[in-house]
């Protein structure tokens, strides 16, 4: 644990000199750097739910809700950003925890259903209450901290601190034994004494706070956000590719899986023939890891790893 | 009100390749237990197939008026044996090697074939939307108090036909039986001597020529585009969902359910063609939170 | 007070009932045992008293609280352990691991992780699986697995203990030595209601036996008067060799 702690310090103190170490007047390197941090947060937060062995397809929907609530809260109260990403947490966290008492009792094929729903649900809201969200025009405001993209960058940051540390804690606490006897068998763990509905359902809610946290950075951020951007299927596939590439139920996983993929992406935006088909590629990600690489690129490392110390025991 | 009749009977009219399309979903889910987030694709592929049949009737061809029901009767069996085909494919390299992993692996993998394929359409034929110029789309057919356009009689007279067909499949053939089988006992049915992997396999493919003649009369009524393929998705889930698991019956009524409704809402609701969309989603939080007892664990 | 008290428990799947109007108790200490022939509704009354189906009708009282309609984990909490017929262990943790979920979330105060490993340390050596704490699950044999799902369902504090066909699957000598096992366990306070077929076991370790079929009680009382009962004996062989 405190080797794992002081790996992750290092890894903070390293980023956090990131913009000192040249690229701070690079503005394209700066955008990129933040939002590496968002997504990092948003895949995250996707591998805590995913350890309760729940498909969840609504993170991009969540994402959208964070960023529509700081946009309407800009809109219609000149709530700040900063406020503005509290109000989002709140938003969601009160969204998650009624769908998640919704829909975790039943199965995981119907959860999945629904979440699938839920982003629709949310997408079209956002096109018909044009008074409320500026309909498919969409909600505009000022950037954040006037477009200083060193200091949205530390804030961005500290939401990415947030999910480490969720990711951590749901690992190293208590916790990890009800998550691990739910994914195995929800109904052995709940005659064992786990309150698998309660556990599911809290560990959707943070996760969807952290994920509309990284929206809710994304608004000011961009300035600019419409219903076809904030509810994208595409960070939602984003949510669930980068851990899955990276290494499921890890907190280096989702990191490394988001740092990897999101750079290629950046490559394969401006190249053709990908250009704006470029999720095909997440999509076989996904194909090939479900077929060959369960575990991710973290499984692949500790197996062999482990395969080495083992023949060095014998 | 005088507007009721016809309501009701595009409602109806709808309902037919709604039901069409869930069917598939429902044999795919029931008999071999995997949701198939890719669904919708087989649709837009079925669409796809079609579209280019147009493409090479009227174009080439030069076939005037006559296209459109030569679209149907061509396109129809075109793309149903090539998407078995390719479904069968899929099923082969990528599905059966997850069915015995946990439900997440095997609708993730749907889910990522879905990703792949919307976007490789959309790299190889680009991702805007195609038109087929159908006269079906417009020529009215009156019928005395309501007109209906020749393209939603000509969808529900599709999808009827290939409903009830697959009804007799299901329950007058042997190899319906076999499925049936499946469906409802998998150890059971190896223990008779059924092959499962290839009934597996067959329904499969049979599931996905149903989506794609769904799509070839897609045609008729909106535009063609690699993105389709996601609310075809979800309003088969509804009505899946509604129906209930396995109970493929079901499907027929859900299907008219939601199709009247749909019709009725765009209609008397205020800003209702807007809300329209959103129905089908509502409903399947509506159904899971009102059916809980066959969807609980 | 019972500990366990079932009353008028019925249940039924598509108009069939699979228990039809079950009563009996249990008594804090005992050793009861349900037995009956195939079908007549044992496990279906372990899946309801366990929480793992709900009861179209009745009630159930555990040391006179009524936890008919209480989820799962209540009624472990309240005291309430239960072993499968069929092995269920989480396959992602190793034994010392399946054990610790139930000293975690059950109803002892072992709520932090280091006192949670010593007390399932403990229950392994009691069951015999202290030498392999950290072995994977797909490395036990059958009798290990038994062993590792009691210990588990030790690990919850349970009072009542609900062993759904223990000896299945067993040897001779493992079955003696599950009997031995359960003896001590019965020793330090826990009362068990088991289900099984194998009536050595059943005559040996039970005080009471309760006879099912067709979903309703058939009999009860000591081993022996029970198994001279024509009732009983007509269920399992059928009525002409109970009237010889």
């Amino acid at each position: 644990m405190r080797r794992e702690l002081a790996g992750w310090g290092a890894f903070l103190v390293v980023a956090a000199a990131l913009p000192w170490l040249g690229i701070a007047s690079d503005r394209y390197l700066m955008f990129l750097a933040n939002v590496m941090l968002m997504f990092m947060t948003l895949a995250l937060s996707w591998d805590v739910v995913a350890r309760t062995g729940q498909l969840s397809l609504a993170h991009g929907a969540f994402f959208g809700l964070g960023a529509y609530a700081v946009g309407i809260g800009y809109r219609s109260a000149h709530v700040p950003p900063l406020a503005g990403l509290v109000l989002a947490a709140v938003v969601a966290g009160v969204v998650a925890v009624a769908l998640g008492i919704v829909t975790l009792r039943l199965r995981g094929i119907y959860f999945a259903i629904a979440t699938l729903a839920f982003a629709e649900v949310l997408r079209t809201v956002a096109l018909q209450l044009p008074d409320l969200t500026g309909g498919n025009v969409g909600i505009s405001m000022p950037p954040l901290f006037d477009g200083d993209r060193v200091r949205s960058y530390y804030l961005a940051g500290g939401v990415f601190v947030l999910a480490v540390a969720l990711s951590v804690w749901v690992r190293r606490s208590r916790i990890q034994y009800a998550v691990t006897a739910i994914r195995a068998n929800e109904t052995v763990a709940g005659v064992v004494g786990v309150s698998v509905v309660r556990t599911k359902v809290a560990l959707f809610a943070a996760s969807a706070v952290l994920a509309a946290l990284a929206g809710a950075f994304y608004m000011p951020f961009i300035t600019h956000t419409d219903p076809a951007d904030a509810f994208d299927i595409s960070r939602s596939v984003a949510a669930l590719v980068f851990p899955i590439f990276g290494g499921l139920y890890t907190t280096v996983g989702p990191v490394v899986g988001t740092i990897l993929l999101r750079s290629l992406e950046e490559y394969l935006r401006v190249t053709p023939p990908w250009k704006d088909g470029y999720q095909v590629v997440y999509g076989l990600v996904i194909v090939v890891a479900v077929l060959f690489m369960p575990r991710g690129l973290v499984g692949l490392v500790s197996d062999r790893m482990r395969r080495a110390a083992w023949r060095s025991s014998r | 009100m005088e507007a009721l009749p016809q309501t009701l009977l595009f409602g109806i009219l709808r309902s037919g390749l709604y039901a069409l399309t869930a069917l598939g979903l429902a044999i795919s889910l029931g008999v071999i237990g995997v949701v198939n987030f890719a669904h919708g694709e087989f649709v837009m592929l079925g669409a796809y197939i079609g579209f280019w049949a147009y493409l090479l009737l009227s174009g080439p061809l030069g076939l005037g008026p006559a296209v459109s029901p030569l679209v149907i009767a061509v396109g129809i069996p075109v793309s149903a044996i090539a998407l078995y085909f390719i479904a069968a494919g899929i099923f082969r390299v990528a599905l059966k090697p997850v069915l015995r992993q946990p439900e997440l692996n095997q609708m993730l993998l749907t889910f990522g074939l879905s990703i792949v394929v919307v976007n490789a359409m959309s790299i190889a034929f680009t991702a805007q939307a195609q038109d087929a110029n159908l006269a079906w789309r417009f020529d009215l057919l009156e019928l005395g108090f309501v007109n209906v356009t020749y393209s939603r009689v000509a969808g529900f007279a599709v999808s009827a036909t290939l409903v009830a067909g697959t009804y007799v499949l299901l329950q007058r053939t042997r190899l319906g039986k076999q499925m049936r089988a499946v469906a409802q006992n998998r150890l059971g049915a190896q223990v008779v001597g059924i092959p499962v992997d290839r009934i597996y396999e067959m329904a499969f493919g049979l599931s996905a020529a149903l989506a794609a003649a769904a799509g070839v009369m897609l045609l008729f009524q909106t535009q063609v585009s690699p993105f389709v393929g996601l609310g075809t998705l979800l309003k088969s889930f509804s009505i899946v969902v509604l129906a209930g698991l396995g109970n493929l019956t079901g499907v027929i009524w859900a299907s008219l359910l939601l199709g009247i409704a749909e019709q009725v809402i765009s209609q008397y609701v205020p800003n209702g063609a807007a809300l329209r969309d959103g129905l089908f989603f509502v409903l399947i939080f509506v159904v899971l939170l009102a059916r809980p007892a066959g969807l609980r664990r | 007070m019972a500990l366990l008290e079932v009353s008028g428990l019925v249940r039924r799947f598509h108009g069939l009932a699979a228990v039809d109007g079950l009563s009996f108790a249990v008594e804090p200490g005992q050793t009861v045992a349900i037995i009956g022939p195939n079908g007549a509704g044992k496990s279906t009354a372990f899946n309801l008293i366990s929480g793992l189906l709900r009861p179209n009708a009745g009630t159930i009282r555990l040391a006179g609280r009524d936890i008919t309609r209480a989820p799962s984990h209540v009624r472990t909490r309240a005291g309430l352990g239960r072993t499968f017929q069929i092995v269920q262990p989480f396959g992602d943790l190793d034994v010392l691991g399946n054990v610790m979920v139930g000293a975690l979330f059950g109803g002892t105060a072992t709520h932090g992780i280091p006192a949670a490993r010593t007390a399932a340390e403990r229950l392994c050596e009691l069951v015999g699986l202290g030498d392999r704490t950290s072995a994977p699950v797909s490395a036990l044999t059958i009798a290990d697995r038994k062993r590792l799902e009691l210990a588990r369902a030790l690990a919850t504090g349970a009072r009542l203990l609900l062993l759904d066909e223990l000896m299945e699957g067993l040897t001779p000598t493992e079955e003696r030595e599950a009997v031995a096992l359960l003896g001590r366990i019965r020793a330090d306070g826990v009362t068990l209601l088991l289900i099984e077929h194998v009536m050595s076991t059943v005559r040996e370790l039970s005080d009471h036996v309760i006879v099912m079929d067709y979903g309703k009680k058939l009999a009860e009382g000591d081993y022996a008067s029970v198994s001279r009962e024509p009732a009983v004996i007509a269920a399992y062989l059928g009525t002409e060799e109970a009237a010889s």
